[in-house]
């Protein structure tokens, strides 16, 4: 039919109320649920014994002062780092000192690790049972028909996913079921979201699994199963080979050169 | 790029550069689910409607770049040029696929 022919179906104009409208708000609501049940289903981080927070924060306290040395002069930046690259190559701030050496536990072991990984259980889940719910609601009720059509053509290969339960072979695949809404709302609700619920919100599962694939930033400092010893050794390292430049050095002729 | 001493000497706050982003992509969101309604309404097809979102894109770079950047694009954005001409550019094309299927569904379809 290339063209020639412009396909165009009478559809009922109550398709719109009683389809679109009703699943694009069942979205929009799902999302908010799920933002607000993700808030519920994080568990506030346990408090940690004062040897283990010694462990962290003296590892951070080192990554700082590498990262920020040229705030404090060169004396003072070489008794810190002595002080620092001495105790980390004594371990005195690892939680058990009597542990060194040994290989790091089975992490399925550890109780703080099973608790991360029934929080990222119960993420997923929240992610999950409403899309699972959602997608059978829609087949089970507005499966069998198309109630619209695609301002933009899509190859065939489309038409067996968005035109399931339509046996019409000679249709348009511009012409869709509301499944393919179903998908549309899935991609493009994330503005919506960003103006409903924030821009942090765990709304949209797609945003939601794209930040999975690269986890990190966000990720602890230790993980399980990683030993402290050995970060602290190369902590160490990274902190003697630091090359030290202090920033107040030539300031004044800095100064003058900004005020000529 | 600057070099790790101007770095040091004049640090970039990463709280800065985020907000910097998140008031990019907000505008893209809004902008972007517009010039769907818009082009739906109109009854744009194919690549036209996608034409119709680029150019309306870019027009939104032009004011940002203009207004809120003042033509100095260097103090906001560090990174490549892109970040403020391309920023969000994908995600706001699924809002404006949505709105545009809705708008051009009820009106012309």
């Amino acid at each position: 039919m290339a063209g020639a022919l412009v396909q165009s179906i009478h559809r009922d104009p109550a398709l719109f109320y009683w389809i679109l409208f009703p699943i694009s708000i069942v979205m929009v609501l799902t999302g908010v649920l799920r933002h607000y049940a993700t808030v519920l289903l994080q568990t506030a981080p346990k408090k940690q014994g004062l040897p283990a927070l010694r462990e962290q924060r003296s590892l951070l306290r080192g990554i700082n002062l590498r990262s920020n040395s040229s705030a404090v002069s060169s004396t003072a930046f070489a008794a810190r780092r002595h002080y620092l690259v001495s105790a980390y190559k004594d371990g005195t701030f690892l939680k058990d000192p009597d542990n060194r050496g040994k290989p790091a536990g089975n992490p399925m072991t550890d109780p703080a690790a099973m608790e991360g990984m029934m929080g990222m259980m119960k993420g997923n889940m929240a992610m999950m049972i409403p899309q699972t719910l959602i997608m059978g609601w829609i087949n089970a009720f507005f499966a069998g028909f198309v109630i619209m059509k695609l301002p933009f053509p899509l190859t065939i290969r489309f038409k067996s996913m968005l035109q399931s339960g339509v046996a019409t072979r000679d249709l348009d695949v511009r012409w869709v079921s509301s499944l393919s809404w179903y998908f549309l709302n899935l991609f493009g609700l994330q503005s919506v979201f960003i103006f409903i619920l924030g821009n942090d919100n765990a709304a949209n599962q797609m945003a939601q699994q794209m930040s999975q694939m690269n986890p990190g930033a966000g990720a602890g400092l230790f993980q399980p199963g990683q030993d402290p010893d050995k970060m602290f050794q190369s902590e160490a390292e990274n902190l003697e080979v630091v090359e030290h430049e202090y920033i107040l050095k030539g300031v004044e002729d800095r100064l003058l050169a900004s005020i000529e | 790029m600057p070099t790790e001493r101007e770095l040091a000497i004049s640090p970039i706050v990463q709280e800065s550069v985020q907000h910097n982003t998140q008031v990019i992509s907000n505008i893209r969101s809004l902008t972007a689910s517009l010039f769907g309604v818009a082009s739906g309404i109109l009854g744009l097809e194919s690549y036209a409607g996608f034409l119709f979102y680029l150019l309306g894109t870019f027009f939104v770079s032009v004011l940002i770049w203009s207004i809120l950047a003042k033509g100095k694009q260097g103090d906001y954005f560090q990174g490549a040029w892109s970040e403020l001409w391309a920023g969000d550019v994908l995600n706001g094309g699924m809002s404006f696929v949505l709105t545009w299927t809705l708008f051009y569904g009820l009106v012309r379809a």
